[in-house]
């Protein structure tokens, strides 16, 4: 009987962590509609919905999840919102027009790229100072090494990924890739990199030992951003209503799913089970199973619903 | 100050001075959403066959002649538009899903003086609504005719999602006239 019930204690709580452990939330920067979407993703169902001016593009969220960080290009700032309550904590000015951001395994600093006045921006968020460096025409996407070294930095009318040493706060290198690189992603490793190149239809495989190409691949009609999930790599088509997907190992291609209208910001569950995309001229989040590529479910979003950046975070 | 206005000033003249550039444009960080619908007294495969035509003389531009090349292929698939005073329109077609009746057209040649948009992008989706009806749905993508930010009044992200809102109805009230008029065709 008493093992039973411990068992069954066991059982139980071994549900409820697991549960906890599993359970994410997505939060969506809806660039028309001017808000952040927080959407529970076990149940995908909108929790809350924050009012943010400044048509908002950019999201990231603290590792510890209690921060989301979003860029508001025409507002000119960033608003730090606490997930749980929504409640906006902080807006910080950056001075030309802030798009993609990512946030440091601390939770310390910000880098932000300056769309408009062509600039890579860090911001303490304890001090409030802010660094600047120039990157070059429109810096777009951009991403952070694991170990929280190197930044990659999309020069997009350069066509061009910048290297930017996060300590120094300094250019090490440039690498020519595809025309218009946008969104770029780096894999839990360290070891690769991956820039969706939208006019030229493909997505470069960069080597972050060399600071090489190591491969192109050939998706369909403007790539926007790529996720990596299952030891695949997923990559949105905004024209096509796609995802491309490969092969993470030898980059073979798997298989095209088809998505909603103009599918954009694109990432992965924290467990790489399942790949989420926003669809923004159809106002969806669509989550797609990793491996049986089947759609798993839809949700309506709020309107353009745009998710540049790595929007998935563990709920709380 | 003064210097910034100016500087403003300068760039919008030699915008309005460049002709319009084939190329990839420069714009702005936030992308433009309009979306419009019309119903249409004819079946769904009845406005399909105009829509999906790539070359249909519609337009609510007075167009004088239309080139086209391509076959009808995505991404290969042009027309040009030859308007009055010698200004020209070339589109792109980006898709075409007959299962979906779904077209996406690209144009090409950014014009503001013609459309305070530029990047101007549009997705045309019909859906059945009974057997003698059905509905055009459009769906256009573009940025603001300024690429910067602090946009003047006049190119700013207002003045073009009007600008778009007016030509897309205005598009589709012609197709809907030239779909429903048998003896304009």
């Amino acid at each position: 009987m008493r093992k039973q019930t411990l068992s069954g204690v066991i059982f139980l709580s071994t549900l409820f962590f697991s549960n906890a452990l599993l359970a994410d939330e997505a939060f969506i920067t809806a660039q028309n509609g001017q808000s952040l979407d927080i959407i529970d993703l076990s149940s995908m169902k909108k929790r809350l919905s924050v009012p943010i001016e400044g048509k908002p593009a950019g999201v990231a969220v603290s590792k510890n999840g209690r921060r989301v960080f979003v860029t508001s290009p025409e507002g000119r700032f960033i608003t730090v919102v606490d997930t749980k309550t929504g409640h906006i904590e902080q807006r910080i000015l950056v001075k030309g027009g802030p798009l993609g951001v990512v946030v440091s395994n601390t939770g310390r600093r910000l880098y932000v790229t300056d769309f408009y006045d062509d600039m890579l921006v860090e911001i303490d968020l304890k001090t409030h100072k802010q660094r600047r460096l120039a990157i070059g025409p429109k810096p777009a996407g951009l991403a952070l090494t694991p170990d929280g070294k190197m930044l990659l930095v999309a020069a997009r009318d350069d066509n061009q990924i910048v290297f930017v040493d996060a300590h120094r706060f300094r250019q090490v290198d440039r690498l020519q890739v595809g025309r218009h690189p946008f969104g770029v992603t780096i894999d839990d490793d360290g070891r690769s990199a991956y820039a969706a190149n939208v006019e030229s239809d493909t997505v470069s495989v960069i080597d972050l030992v060399s600071r090489k190409a190591r491969a192109t691949l050939h998706v369909e009609s403007h790539p926007y951003g790529v996720a990596l999930a299952s030891e695949r790599i997923f990559v949105s088509n905004q024209h096509s209503e796609s995802l491309s997907v490969f092969n993470a190992k030898d980059l073979t291609p798997v298989a095209t799913v088809k998505v909603g209208d103009y599918p954009e910001g694109i990432c992965a569950s924290l467990d790489g089970a399942t790949v989420y995309v926003a669809n923004w001229f159809s106002n969806e989040l669509w989550a797609i199973d990793a491996l049986s590529l089947k759609v798993r479910a839809k949700t309506a979003t709020s309107d353009g619903p745009r998710a540049f950046g790595l929007f998935v975070g563990p709920a709380l | 100050m003064m210097c910034a206005k100016f500087f403003k000033k300068l760039v919008v003249a030699v915008m309005l001075l460049t002709p319009p550039c084939a190329a990839f444009a420069a714009h702005g960080a936030s992308p433009l959403k309009v979306v419009e619908e019309i119903k249409v007294d004819a079946p769904i495969e009845k406005v399909w066959a105009v829509v999906d035509d790539f070359a249909h003389p519609v337009s609510t531009y007075s167009v004088e002649r239309i080139e086209t090349s391509g076959n009808n292929v995505p991404d290969q698939a042009e027309r040009r538009l030859f308007l009055k005073d010698g200004v020209t329109i070339t589109e792109v077609l980006t898709k075409r899903d007959g299962e979906r009746f779904m077209i996406g057209v690209h144009r090409k040649t950014d014009n503001i003086q013609l459309l305070p948009a530029v990047n101007y992008t549009s997705l045309i989706t019909l859906r059945p609504v009974d057997q003698g009806h059905s509905v055009i749905e459009w769906k256009a993508r573009f940025y603001r005719g300024y690429p910067n930010n602090n946009p003047p009044p006049e190119l700013n992200d207002d003045v073009a999602v009007a600008a778009v809102k007016k030509l897309i109805i205005g598009e589709l009230a012609a197709l809907k006239n030239y779909i429903e008029k048998p003896a304009g065709r």
